[in-house]
């Protein structure tokens, strides 16, 4: 098809030249909004975190004054620890689950596939916020009813939203939020593996483990990749989970337990809104160098396999 | 070979055959799955396998369903019953419509669910059309045209894929404070119209949905670009817009950070800042009654959305997400 159609091809983009206008009318409405709401305040954001104001002296302009104070800050790296240890925990455990589910309903191992897929899924559609209401009262250490479970069977009370243990019941909550729809993706993923190479592995009695493992899981690898990268920067910017539960057990999640918490407390809470702005920007190059850095490995891998 | 989710859309086709009942294409549905699934007899299983795997999914099922039938169970409770009953059964009295009834007045002088309730639908449904109809004009324009700074444009909103509102929310303040859009519902609304998923999403699908040809004809006919678009491209465009309208719905509803941070005055909170607000003051009040509100607000905020994604979930294409990726 691709042979024949070659001068069919220069013909179309002389037509494409001459439509360059209407190309430009269609997509102009959204780059407005996209660069009003998005492009001129981040711009503004880091216009702004070159400034500092002074109780005396009002706003100077003090160059990377506010960056040396967000770098040398150990709460801030503090928080983004913390959220890199919660993802590295929470991503490969859901993924793991996500891709066994998916397998599962792929192969159509189990009964009523159709019902749990849509079971699944329900989580995507409450906000965050009510799953950590939901969530809080059910871990509550007085009155939530896991604990009264674990004081009938003879177990002493079991502080969920200790400081210890914060991180664990936010791990949780991602978990039950986001399974079901990294398990749909990878679902349609794996629906796009053609048959007959499945049907060709069964003719040669491949052990189904190995069809999984060695055929299924390489070919959906760039839709893992892809999940990985959309759940390590909802990770990074951690925010609702913690902030709610906060309500729960006062105390625990401090003004800097994540760089999100921290630059709101920062900016809005505190009016420190230059150096918020600038907390902004370094987390935004951290997401941005975490992203890279994972594209290119992919990349790299592809080019050897 | 295309994905077998992104099979070209049967509905609204313009002259096309008439749409299917539902009957029709809950039985056509289950031939296609049978099809396209092999026969579990041939993987070589052990028997007994099926059930094992069954009961995995029912254990994760339960894991599921434990907030919701909580949160269900306790919308009937007195304050106290939420308290002091056992979380997974019922307790009398019977409190329901009690506390539905008080979801529309001012119970403790922070403001009245069902108000925020209208803002949270309002913002939402504005968003989430806006947003579709951007992502529609602007996904169909990276897809079929080139043009000057096509590449470089595109290139940007990727990166805006990086960006997401958490991180924008206090920019948007700093603009905001300048411009005097704070407490204004624009100062909502619009940002949450930005979706460069959407667009993302959009561009995919007409790539993988929209044969160049059928264009082409139409342009040989002399049809102005803005006809073949209306009149053609968009009626086979459905299943992705429902999937952009659907995400962009839910990401507005469920937003927390960025009406926190803009609004100030109770009256335009949507629900999740104003339960956010209760929830803050229930704990120090002593008896105002707000748990079972909280409860009961919650349950009212998810029931939309299942019934949303119910409702449209024959239409949803996540699968676009991997679109390029997979190629």
């Amino acid at each position: 098809m691709t042979g024949a159609a070659l001068p069919l091809a220069r013909r179309r983009s002389a037509y494409a030249r001459r439509r360059g206008r209407s190309g430009l009318t269609f997509v102009t409405p959204f780059m407005i909004v996209f660069t009003l709401f998005m492009v001129v305040p981040l711009a503004y954001a880091i216009y702004q975190s070159l400034y500092t104001t002074k109780l005396i002296g009002g706003t100077t302009f003090s160059g990377f004054a506010n960056y040396a104070t967000v770098l040398r800050s150990g709460p801030f790296w503090g928080g983004v620890a913390r959220v890199i240890i919660f993802g590295a925990i929470q991503i490969p455990i859901m993924l793991a689950i996500a891709f066994f589910f998916a397998t599962i309903f792929d192969l159509g191992v189990a009964r009523w596939g159709r019902v749990f897929r849509a079971i699944f899924f329900v989580p995507f559609a409450v906000p965050i916020v009510v799953s950590s209401l939901m969530w809080g009262f059910l871990f509550d250490p007085s009155y939530g009813p896991f604990n009264r479970i674990m004081n009938t069977a003879g177990f002493h009370n079991f502080n969920w939203l200790s400081s210890g243990l914060m991180i664990p019941a936010i791990i949780i909550i991602a978990i039950w939020e986001w399974t079901g729809y990294n398990s749909v993706i990878l679902y349609t993923a794996l629906k796009s593996v053609p048959r007959d190479v499945i049907e060709a592995a069964i003719l040669d009695d491949t052990p189904l483990w190995k069809i999984i493992l060695r055929i299924k899981l390489p070919l959906v690898r760039p839709a893992i990749v892809m999940l990985v990268f959309i759940n390590t920067i909802g990770a990074l910017q951690l925010f609702v989970e913690p902030y709610i539960l906060n309500n729960y057990q006062a105390g625990v999640v401090t003004n800097t337990w994540t760089p999100v918490i921290d630059i709101y407390s920062t900016a809005i809470s505190n009016g420190e809104y230059q150096l918020g702005a600038a907390m902004a920007v370094v987390l935004a190059f951290v997401i941005i160098a975490i992203s890279v850095t994972s594209l290119t490995f992919r990349n790299r891998r592809r080019d050897f396999g | 070979m295309s994905a077998p989710t992104i099979s070209p859309p049967a509905v609204g086709l313009p002259g096309g055959p008439r749409s299917e009942t539902r009957r029709e294409r809950k039985r056509r549905e289950r031939l296609e799955e049978q099809d396209a699934n092999i026969p579990v007899e041939f993987y070589g299983l052990k028997r007994g396998t099926v059930s094992v795997l069954t009961a995995c999914c029912v254990l994760f099922a339960i894991f599921t369903l434990i907030p919701i039938v909580w949160i269900i169970i306790n919308s009937t409770k007195t304050q106290a019953n939420i308290f002091q009953s056992f979380g997974f059964w019922f307790a009398r009295p019977f409190e329901f419509f009690h506390t539905f009834g008080n979801l529309f007045k001012d119970v403790d002088g922070d403001g009245t669910y069902a108000h925020w309730f209208g803002n949270t639908v309002l913002y939402s449904a504005v968003a989430g059309v806006g947003a579709t109809v951007l992502a529609a004009y602007g996904g169909y324009g990276f897809a079929r045209f080139e043009f000057r700074g096509a590449r470089l444009f595109f290139a940007v909103i990727l990166a805006g894929l990086l960006v997401p509102i958490t991180l924008v929310a206090v920019p948007l303040y700093l603009v905001y404070a300048k411009v005097h859009l704070i407490n204004s519902i624009w100062g909502m609304i619009m940002p949450s119209m930005v979706s460069p998923v959407g667009l993302y999403l959009m561009r995919t699908y007409v790539d993988l949905s929209i044969p160049r040809e059928i264009l082409d004809a139409a342009r040989i006919d002399g049809a102005s670009e803005m006809r073949i678009f209306h009149r053609i491209a968009l009626p086979l465009m459905v299943p992705g817009l429902l999937t952009v309208l659907l995400l962009s719905i839910a990401t507005t509803w469920n937003n927390y950070i960025l009406p926190l941070i803009i609004f100030s005055t109770n009256d335009l909170f949507p629900t999740t800042v104003g339960m956010g607000l209760w929830l803050q003051h229930a704990g120090n009040s002593g008896d105002t009654n707000l748990f079972p509100l909280l409860v009961m607000g919650g349950l009212m905020t998810i029931i939309p959305m299942i019934a949303l994604f119910a409702v449209l979930q024959r239409y949803w294409r996540g699968g676009l997400l991997l679109g390029s990726v997979a190629n």
